[in-house]
C-alpha cells in the first residue's frame, strides 16, 4: 500500500515545515501585535474625540464626524491602504514605512467604528448624569472627562473587544503593503517551500490564539472595572 | 425694613416648540427662607427650578444672587454661580461609577480645586451629617433610595451653597423612606439654609414652608403663607387644587 506510506511522509514533512517556520512566524506575530495595538490605541483616542463631537458638538462638528465615519466605514481597507501608501503620502512627499501607514490606516478605520461604540454608550447614560455634573459647577469638558467618559468607556468594553478581533483579522491585509506580519511571512515561506497547508494553518491558529488572548484580557478588564451592585 | 433677597428671578419664560411651559415667572427668596412650589404635574415646577441655575436655558428671564445679576453667557460666572446653588433631583442623579464618598469629593476636587485629603475630610463630615457614616464606601447601586437622596444632599451641601434647589426630592422614594429625607430637609431649614423646593407633600409643605407658590400651566397663580394658600386661597384654581389634595390625603 504505497499510498499510506506517502501520506505518513507528507505529515512528517508538514510538521517539519511548521517547526522550521515557527520562529519566523512568531516574529511576525510581534509585528501583528504592534500593528493592532497601534491601530487600537489610535482608534481609541480619535474615536473618543469623534464620539464626543458627535454627541455634544454643534451642527458643523456633527457633520464633519458624520462624513469621517461614512468615508472610513465605506471604503474597503485594501483601497485605503493603497490610497494612503502609494497615493497620499507619495503625493505629499512624506516618507513613512509600510508598517506605520498600515497601523495608521487601520487606526483611522477603527476610530470610525469605535466612535460609534462610544457614541452609543454615551447616549445610553441617563441624562441626569450630565445635569448633576453641571449643577455642581463643572464645565462641559470636566463633566465629560470625569463623569460621562468613565461610565461610557466601561459600557464599551464588550463592543470594544469585538472591534479588537476585527482589527486583528484586518491587520493581515497589511501584507499587501509588504509589512512582514504573520500572513506575509506565512505566504513568504509557503511560496518557497510549497507547504501551503501547514503554513496557512499555523498562521490561522496563531490568529485564533491572539483573538482568544485579547478577548480574554478584555473580559478580565471588564470584570475588574465593573461597578459594584450595578445591574447589567 | 427691606432686605436684599438672596435669590431673585424675574420674567422667567420657557417654551418647548409651541408649548409655553413657563410664563413670566418671578420670585424672590430671602435669607433662610423655605419656599415650596406646589401645583399639578407638568405645571412648570421642575422647569422653573432648572431655569434658576440654567440647567434648562430659559427663553427670557433674569436672575440675581445676593443682588448681583448673573450673566449666564459668561461661562466662568455661570459655573461659579452654579456652585452656589445646591441642586437636588427627583431621581438623585448620583454618579453611578463613584462611591458615596467620591460622589461628594469630586466636586470639591475638580471644581473647587481642594486637595484630596481636605475634600475627603469635608465629605466624611457632610455624609455624617445626613446619617450615612457607615455607607461612605458604597456605590449608588448598593444604597437604598433614601440613602441615595441623602448622599446627593451631602454632595450639594459640601459645595457650601447659598441656596438649595430641591426638585421633588421624595417623589421617587418608597413611602417608608420619605421621612428620612424630609427630616434632613427640616434640619437644613432649622440651620437657616435658604431653599426652594417643589413637592407633592402638602402636609410637609404646610408644616415647614415659609411661603407657598402655586404654579399651574407655567403660571405662578398665587403666593402666600401656608395658612393662606391651604385655607383662604384667593385664586379658584389654587382652592380647587388644594381641596382635591386634602380630599386625597386627609388634613393637610
Amino acid at each position: 500500500m504505497p499510498g499510506v506510506g506517502d501520506h505518513v511522509v507528507d505529515m512528517t514533512e508538514s510538521f517539519i515545515a511548521i517547526r522550521d517556520a515557527l520562529p519566523y512566524l512568531l516574529h511576525g506575530s510581534m509585528v501583528t501585535i504592534g500593528l493592532v495595538c497601534g491601530a487600537m490605541l489610535l482608534g481609541l483616542a480619535l474615536g473618543i474625540v469623534l464620539a464626543v463631537g458627535h454627541v455634544y458638538g454643534g451642527q458643523v462638528i456633527r457633520s464633519v464626524v458624520g462624513v469621517y465615519v461614512w468615508f472610513f466605514r465605506g471604503v474597503p481597507l485594501l483601497v485605503l491602504l493603497f490610497l494612503f501608501y502609494f497615493g497620499l503620502f507619495s503625493f505629499l512627499n512624506i516618507n513613512l514605512s509600510a508598517f506605520t501607514v498600515a497601523a495608521l490606516v487601520l487606526g483611522l478605520i477603527s476610530a470610525a467604528y469605535q466612535s460609534q461604540i462610544f457614541r452609543g454608550a454615551i447616549l445610553s447614560l441617563p441624562e441626569g448624569q450630565f445635569k448633576a455634573a453641571r449643577a455642581l459647577g463643572m464645565s462641559d469638558r470636566k463633566s465629560i472627562c470625569y463623569i460621562i467618559l468613565p461610565q461610557a468607556l466601561r459600557l464599551s468594553i464588550p463592543a470594544w473587544s469585538n472591534e479588537y478581533s476585527i482589527v486583528l483579522k484586518d491587520s493581515a491585509v497589511a501584507y499587501a503593503l509588504g509589512v512582514m506580519e504573520m500572513m506575509a511571512r506565512a505566504h513568504f515561506v509557503a511560496s518557497r517551500t510549497y507547504e501551503h497547508f501547514p503554513l496557512y494553518f499555523t498562521a490561522g491558529v496563531m490568529f485564533l490564539i491572539l483573538t482568544y488572548l485579547g478577548t480574554r484580557g478584555l473580559g478580565f478588564l471588564e470584570k475588574k472595572v465593573r461597578i459594584p451592585g450595578y445591574a447589567r | 425694613m427691606t432686605q436684599t433677597p438672596v435669590l431673585r428671578i424675574e420674567g422667567m419664560t420657557k417654551r418647548y416648540g409651541q408649548k409655553e411651559v413657563l410664563r413670566d415667572a418671578s420670585l424672590s427668596v430671602n435669607e433662610g427662607q423655605l419656599k415650596i412650589l406646589i401645583g399639578p404635574s407638568g405645571g412648570g415646577k421642575s422647569t422653573l427650578l432648572q431655569c434658576i441655575n440654567f440647567l434648562v436655558t430659559p427663553d427670557a428671564g433674569r436672575v440675581w444672587l445676593k443682588g448681583e445679576e448673573i450673566v449666564r453667557t459668561q461661562k466662568k460666572v455661570l459655573y461659579e454661580y452654579r456652585q452656589k446653588l445646591g441642586m437636588i433631583f427627583q431621581d438623585f442623579n448620583l454618579f453611578d461609577h463613584l462611591t458615596a464618598l467620591h460622589n461628594v469629593t469630586i466636586g470639591l476636587v475638580r471644581v473647587k480645586g481642594m486637595s484630596k485629603q481636605d475634600a475627603r475630610d469635608k465629605a466624611v463630615y457632610e455624609l455624617e451629617r445626613v446619617g450615612l457614616k457607615d455607607h461612605i464606601s458604597k456605590y449608588p447601586a448598593q444604597l437604598s433610595g433614601g440613602q441615595k437622596q441623602r448622599v446627593s444632599i451631602a454632595r450639594a451641601l459640601a459645595m457650601d451653597p447659598e441656596v438649595m434647589l430641591l426638585d421633588e426630592p421624595t417623589s421617587a422614594l418608597d413611602p417608608e423612606l420619605i421621612s428620612e429625607v424630609l427630616t434632613v430637609i427640616e434640619n437644613l431649614r432649622a440651620n437657616g439654609m435658604t431653599m426652594v423646593m417643589s413637592t407633592h407633600h402638602m402636609g410637609f409643605a404646610r408644616e415647614v414652608a415659609d411661603e407657598i407658590v402655586f404654579l399651574e400651566d407655567g403660571h405662578i397663580l398665587e403666593v402666600g403663607t401656608p395658612d393662606k394658600i391651604f385655607l383662604n386661597a384667593e385664586c379658584d384654581r389654587t382652592r380647587a387644587f388644594c381641596s382635591k389634595i386634602l380630599e386625597l390625603y386627609g388634613s393637610a
